[in-house]
C-alpha cells in the first residue's frame, strides 16, 4: 500500500498523480482554500427545506430538570421510516432530545443541525434498544433534526427567545484545539531537528552503535507527525521512502538508506555521511514549511485515523524498519501522534458526541496498555525488536486492536468538519 | 397465522419500494413461505406459484418463526464467519446484537445498511457498497451463539441451554485451533458470493470495536440439497447426502428445538460446523471400485450399490455372490443411514471450499460441513460412529469444529436476537 494513503486527506481538486510515497498534494497549504467550498457543496443533499412532521405543531416543549424535553420517535409506517417530534419548538436554553427507534431498521442515528453544523447527536439509535437522549443549549432560531434514512430526513425545530450568542463554544474549542495541535507539531519538528543533528554527528564520527541509537531516537518525532510531513509531496519521499518505493532512476535518500547502512551493512561510508547531511537539510526544510501552519479540525481527525492506517499498512508488516526492526518504536509513535490529534479535538467532540468520545478514549487506553507490554529497556528504541517470531505470534492481535480503535476514530472528521 | 400474513404484507410493500413495480406481493409471500419450513411449508401448497423472476430478486423473509438459512433451500454460495467478543461489557454485546439484527433485516431485503455515498465530504460511508444494485440474491443470514458466549464475561450463564457445550473430542479429528469455536457466528448464504461476503463484511465492520473475526470459510458450491433440489456433488465427485431432511415432518422431529430449558431456543436449532479437509490428491489416485465402496454409491448416478437410481432406498442386507454385503458395512452411507442409527437424522447444509495450498504442499480443499439438529447429540452419535470406522476417513480429516445455538427467528421489526438476555 502506498504511504500516500495516510497523508492528511482532503479533497484534492488538482487530481494530479501522487508520488508513490508522497502525500496528497497541497493538503495542508493550498487545500485550505478549497475545502470550505467543497464541504458546502457536499452538504447540498441535506440542505433542502426542512419539512418534517411534528406531533403537535407550534407547541413548545415543556421544561423540566432545567431543560426543555423533546421526544423523537422513529418508526416504520407503511414500509417507510419516519421521524416524529412531539414538540416542534422549545424556549431558548438547554434542550433534551430523547430518541427512540421502534422498528425502523435502516435508521440508526439522529443529529441536531443548525444550518449544516452538527450541534449534537445520538448514534446507535437501533430498534429494540431503550430510548437515549442528548442535551444541547440552544439560542433562538431555526434548527433541523436530521434522521438519515427516514423520510423526510430533516424536520424543522424552532427555538424561541434570545438569539444564539455570536460565539459558538464548540467552534471556539475546535479553534483552540487546532491552535494547540500546531504548537505540538512545531515542538515535534524542533525535537526532530535536534535528533537528526545528533544522528549526523554520530555518523560523522564513524560510530555505528551511536548512530543506531541516534536513529532510533529520531524516528518517533517524525512518526508522530507523519500525516503533516506527508502533506509535502516532494519532501516526504526525500525523507521517508523505502527502497521498494523508489522510482527507477531516482536517488534513494532519507532515513531508510541510512538505516540500511548502519543496521544491515553496519558500516559508515562517505555516502552514509552524505545521506545524513541531506537528511539534516531536508528536516530544516520541513521546519520552515510547518512553521506557522494552521490546521482544520477535520485535518486533525483524518490525520489521527491516517496514522492508524500507517500502523496497519507498514508497521504491522515489518516493512517500515526492514533493517533495524524497530517497527514497534514507530508503531507506538504513530499511536501517540494519533492520540494527540484526538486529544486536541476532544473538548469539542465530547460536546457533539459524548459517547463516541468516551469510546475512543477507552480504546486509546486499551491500546496504550497493550503496547506497554512490549516495552524492553534493553532494546534499541525501548521496545522489543519486531522480528519474525514476534510478528508471527502477535501481529494478528495488534491488528485487531488497532482496527477496533480506528472504527470509531474514523467517524470524527465528519463531526468536527461540520461543527 | 396472522403474524405470518402481516410479515408477508410488509415484505410486499418494501419490495415495491425498493425494486419497483415488477415485484409482487404474492411472489414475496410464496418465497417467505418456502423459507420458513414447518407449518408454513404446508401453507405454501395453497400459495400461488411464484412468477418467474430473476434469481437476483429472490428474497427470503427475515422476520419469521425460524431463522432463514436452515430450512431454506441451500443457495449456491456461503460465507461463514466466527467471531469473538473483544469487549467485556454486556451493554456493548447488547448493542452488537441489536445493530446486527437491524442490519441483517436490511441486507436480506437487498438494501444497504446505510449511506454508501454520504453527502458530507468528511463522512465515512456506512455501507461499503459492493452489493449495490445486485438485488437480495436470496440472501439469508443466520446467527448463532457459541458456548463461550455464556461464560462469566457477560453474566449470561443462566441463559445457557444445557445442550450447548463444546463438542467432545472424536476419532478422525486433527483440529487446527485457528478453525475452532467462537462466541458468535454468522452463516451467510446467497446466490451470489459477493452479496454474501458483503453482508458478513458489513456486520464485522459495524462491530469492529466490540468483536474480532476468529475464522472464516468461503463455500463456493453447495454440497447439500433441499426439497426439490437435485443433489449436488462434493469435491470427490460423489453425490452425498441424498437422504437429507426435506419434509416439514422431519424438520419438526429432528431440527427445530421444542421445550428447551431456555425458552429463547424454542423454534431454534443447533448448528454444527466442521471444516473437513479432503486428501484430494490421494483420492484422485484411488480406483473406482474402491471409491464406490467408500461411499456405498456409484459415481455417475449416485445410486446406492444395491439400486439403479439415486433415490432408490439402499438395501443394507443385500449380499453379493461372495456372500458379503453389496453396500459395505463400513461405507459412508451404511454408517450414516438413519436405519442403522435408531432413526437419527440431521439436516445437512454443507458447502465445498478451497483455500489454496496447505502448509505441506497439498491442495487445501474439502467440505465445510454444516448441519442443524434439535440436539447436538444427533451429530455426536453419527460422527462418533463415522469417525471410528468410516472408509472415507482415509481421505478426510476434520480440521475445524464449532457448535452454535441458533435462536428462533425474530417475529417483527423492532426485536433483536438475544433481547431476552438484557431485559
Amino acid at each position: 500500500m502506498s504511504k500516500s494513503r495516510s497523508a492528511l486527506r482532503l479533497p484534492d481538486p488538482s487530481a494530479t498523480p501522487r508520488p508513490k510515497s508522497g502525500a496528497l498534494r497541497s493538503a495542508v497549504i493550498t487545500g485550505l482554500g478549497t475545502l470550505t467550498v467543497l464541504a458546502l457543496a457536499a452538504c447540498g443533499g441535506n440542505s433542502g427545506a426542512a419539512t418534517g412532521t411534528t406531533g403537535s405543531s407550534g407547541d413548545a416543549a415543556p421544561v423540566s430538570n432545567g431543560a426543555a424535553q423533546v421526544k423523537v420517535t422513529i418508526q416504520n409506517v407503511d414500509g417507510k421510516a419516519v421521524c416524529v417530534l412531539d414538540h416542534s419548538s422549545a424556549p431558548a436554553g438547554p434542550v433534551s432530545f430523547e430518541v427512540s427507534n421502534k422498528d425502523a431498521s435502516g435508521v440508526s442515528e439522529v443529529e441536531l443541525l443548525s444550518d449544516k453544523r452538527i450541534l449534537g447527536e445520538r448514534e446507535n439509535v437501533i430498534p429494540g434498544l431503550k430510548p437515549s437522549s442528548f442535551t444541547v443549549t440552544l439560542g433562538g432560531g431555526s434548527y433541523q433534526l436530521y434522521c438519515p434514512g427516514s423520510e423526510p430526513e430533516n424536520t424543522a425545530f424552532t427555538v424561541t427567545g434570545s438569539a444564539a450568542s455570536a460565539g459558538n463554544s464548540v467552534a471556539e474549542q475546535l479553534k483552540a484545539g487546532t491552535d494547540g495541535y500546531a504548537k505540538y507539531v512545531d515542538g515535534q519538528v524542533d525535537s526532530l531537528v535536534g535528533a537528526v543533528d545528533e544522528l549526523k554527528a554520530a555518523i560523522d564520527s564513524g560510530d555505528v552503535n551511536a548512530a543506531q541509537l541516534a536513529y532510533a531516537k529520531a524516528r518517533p518525532f517524525y512518526e508522530r507527525i507523519e500525516p503533516v510531513a506527508e502533506s509535502f509531496p516532494d519532501l516526504d519521499p526525500a525523507l521517508d521512502l523505502r527502497i521498494a518505493d523508489v522510482q527507477p532512476g531516482t536517488k534513494w535518500t532519507g532515513f531508510h538508506p541510512i538505516e540500511k547502512d548502519i543496521f544491515e551493512a553496519k558500516t559508515i561510508t562517505a555516502n552514509t555521511k552524505a545521506l545524513a547531511a541531506g537528511l539534516v537539510g531536508n528536516i530544516a526544510k520541513l521546519k520552515s514549511l510547518t512553521a506557522g501552519l494552521k490546521y482544520k479540525a477535520e485535518e486533525l481527525a483524518n490525520g489521527a485515523s491516517g496514522l492508524l492506517e500507517e500502523v496497519q499498512s507498514s508497521k504491522i508488516t515489518g516493512e517500515e524498519e526492514a533493517y533495524s526492526h524497530i517497527d514497534l518504536v514507530d508503531f507506538v509513535a504513530n499511536i501517540e501522534g494519533s492520540q494527540q490529534s484526538f486529544e486536541y479535538l476532544k473538548p469539542a467532540l465530547s460536546k457533539i458526541d459524548a459517547d463516541l468520545t468516551n469510546t475512543i478514549s477507552a480504546k486509546f487506553d486499551e491500546v496504550t496498555k497493550a503496547l506497554d507490554g512490549y516495552k524492553d529497556a534493553s532494546a534499541i528504541g525501548g521496545y522489543k525488536i519486531y522480528d519474525a517470531a514476534l510478528k508471527a505470534s502477535d501481529a494478528k492481535k495488534l491488528t485487531q486492536l488497532i482496527q477496533s480503535l480506528q472504527a470509531p476514530l474514523s467517524k470524527i472528521a465528519e463531526k468536527v468538519a461540520t461543527a | 397465522m396472522s403474524s405470518h400474513e402481516s410479515t408477508e404484507t410488509s415484505d410486499g410493500v418494501s419490495r415495491r419500494r425498493f425494486f419497483g413495480a415488477g415485484a409482487t406481493v404474492s411472489a414475496a409471500g410464496a418465497l417467505a413461505v418456502g423459507a420458513a419450513g414447518g407449518a408454513l411449508v404446508a401453507n405454501s401448497l395453497h400459495a400461488e406459484p411464484a412468477p418467474s423472476e430473476p434469481i437476483s430478486e429472490r428474497r427470503y423473509a427475515f422476520y419469521d418463526a425460524h431463522q432463514a438459512g436452515i430450512a431454506t433451500p441451500p443457495q449456491d454460495h456461503l460465507v461463514f464467519m466466527s467471531f469473538d467478543l473483544t469487549t467485556q461489557s454486556a451493554t456493548e454485546l447488547q448493542l452488537v446484537l441489536a445493530k446486527w439484527s437491524a442490519a441483517m433485516a436490511q441486507m436480506c431485503a437487498g438494501e444497504p445498511v446505510g449511506n454508501v455515498e454520504p453527502a458530507r465530504e468528511q463522512a465515512v460511508p456506512v455501507d461499503t457498497g459492493e452489493a449495490m444494485g445486485m438485488g437480495p440474491q436470496g440472501l439469508t443470514l443466520t446467527l448463532g451463539f457459541g458456548p463461550s458466549l455464556f461464560d462469566q464475561r457477560f453474566g449470561l450463564a443462566k441463559f445457557k441451554p444445557k445442550l450447548l457445550k463444546d463438542l467432545p473430542a472424536m476419532a478422525g479429528e486433527s483440529l487446527d485451533p485457528a478453525y475452532v469455536g467462537g462466541d458468535l457466528c454468522i452463516q451467510a448464504c446467497a446466490y451470489d458470493p459477493q452479496v454474501a461476503y458483503h453482508a458478513v463484511r458489513n456486520l464485522a465492520r459495524m462491530a469492529r470495536t466490540q468483536v474480532k473475526t476468529r475464522w472464516t470459510v468461503l463455500g463456493f458450491g453447495r454440497a447439500s440439497a433441499g426439497a426439490n433440489q437435485s443433489t449436488p456433488r462434493n469435491l470427490m465427485g460423489f453425490k452425498d447426502g441424498t437422504r437429507n431432511i426435506t419434509t416439514p415432518e422431519d424438520l419438526q422431529e429432528h431440527v427445530w428445538v421444542e421445550d428447551s430449558d431456555q425458552s429463547w431456543m424454542d423454534g431454534g436449532s443447533y448448528l454444527v460446523a466442521r471444516k473437513i479437509h479432503m486428501l484430494i490428491e490421494t483420492w484422485d489416485a484411488d480406483y473406482i471400485a474402491d471409491q464406490h465402496a467408500v461411499f456405498g454409491r456409484n459415481k455417475t448416478e449416485g445410486a446406492p450399490l444395491t439400486g439403479k437410481q439415486e433415490h432408490d432406498t439402499p438395501d443394507f442386507k443385500a449380499t453379493g455372490t461372495d456372500g458379503k454385503p453389496v453396500i459395505p458395512a463400513d461405507s459412508h452411507i451404511a454408517l450414516a443411514a438413519h436405519e442403522n442409527n435408531g432413526g437419527t437424522k440431521i439436516l445437512r447444509r454443507g458447502y465445498n471450499f478451497t483455500d489454496g495450498i496447505d502448509s505441506v504442499g497439498r491442495l487445501d480443499a474439502g467440505l465445510f460441513f454444516l448441519s442443524f439438529q434439535k440436539d447436538p447429540q444427533q451429530f455426536i452419535s453419527l460422527q462418533s460412529k463415522l469417525g471410528a470406522s468410516d472408509r472415507l476417513n482415509e481421505y478426510i480429516r476434520h480440521v475445524g469444529s464449532a457448535l452454535f445455538a441458533v435462536p428462533r427467528g425474530l417475529p417483527e421489526a423492532g426485536k433483536y436476537f438475544g433481547q431476552e438476555f438484557f431485559s
